[in-house]
């Protein structure tokens, strides 16, 4: 069973 | 910088060094220590990251991606190419003909 597959997003953290 | 027109499958990427990357969750977070930023690279960012240890074509990651996740090659390949250029453009990835590609 494959895993479902989301858009991989690069996030920049506000830190 | 790099952007997505610019990678092709035939390419190699890897890891850029000076990061500090740590699981939160499933998901993987990031401090460049050159640049000084936090990033999150979320679950399938991560596993990404973690297939790219070692210089490898874009066009196998894609392989190895589809074995695991339920995409289909075309929607997988613009994906990938697209979140590699974003991690090129912060410093994070070398992508090149060997990997090696400032």
């Amino acid at each position: 069973m494959k895993k479902e597959w989301k858009k991989p997003e690069l996030e920049v953290l506000n830190v | 910088m790099m952007n997505h027109e610019t990678i092709s499958l035939q390419d190699c990427v890897c890891q850029g060094k000076g990061s500090i990357v740590s699981d939160m969750g499933g998901e993987k977070v990031m401090l460049s220590v050159q640049n000084g930023k936090y990033y999150n690279l979320g679950e399938i960012g991560g596993k990404i990251w973690d297939s790219i240890e070692n210089p490898i074509s874009i066009g196998q990651l894609v392989s190895t991606l589809m074995r695991e996740y339920d995409v289909d090659q075309n929607e997988c390949e613009q994906h990938v190419i697209s979140f590699l250029a974003h991690m090129a453009g912060e410093g994070l990835v070398q992508v090149g003909a060997d990997g090696h590609r400032e």
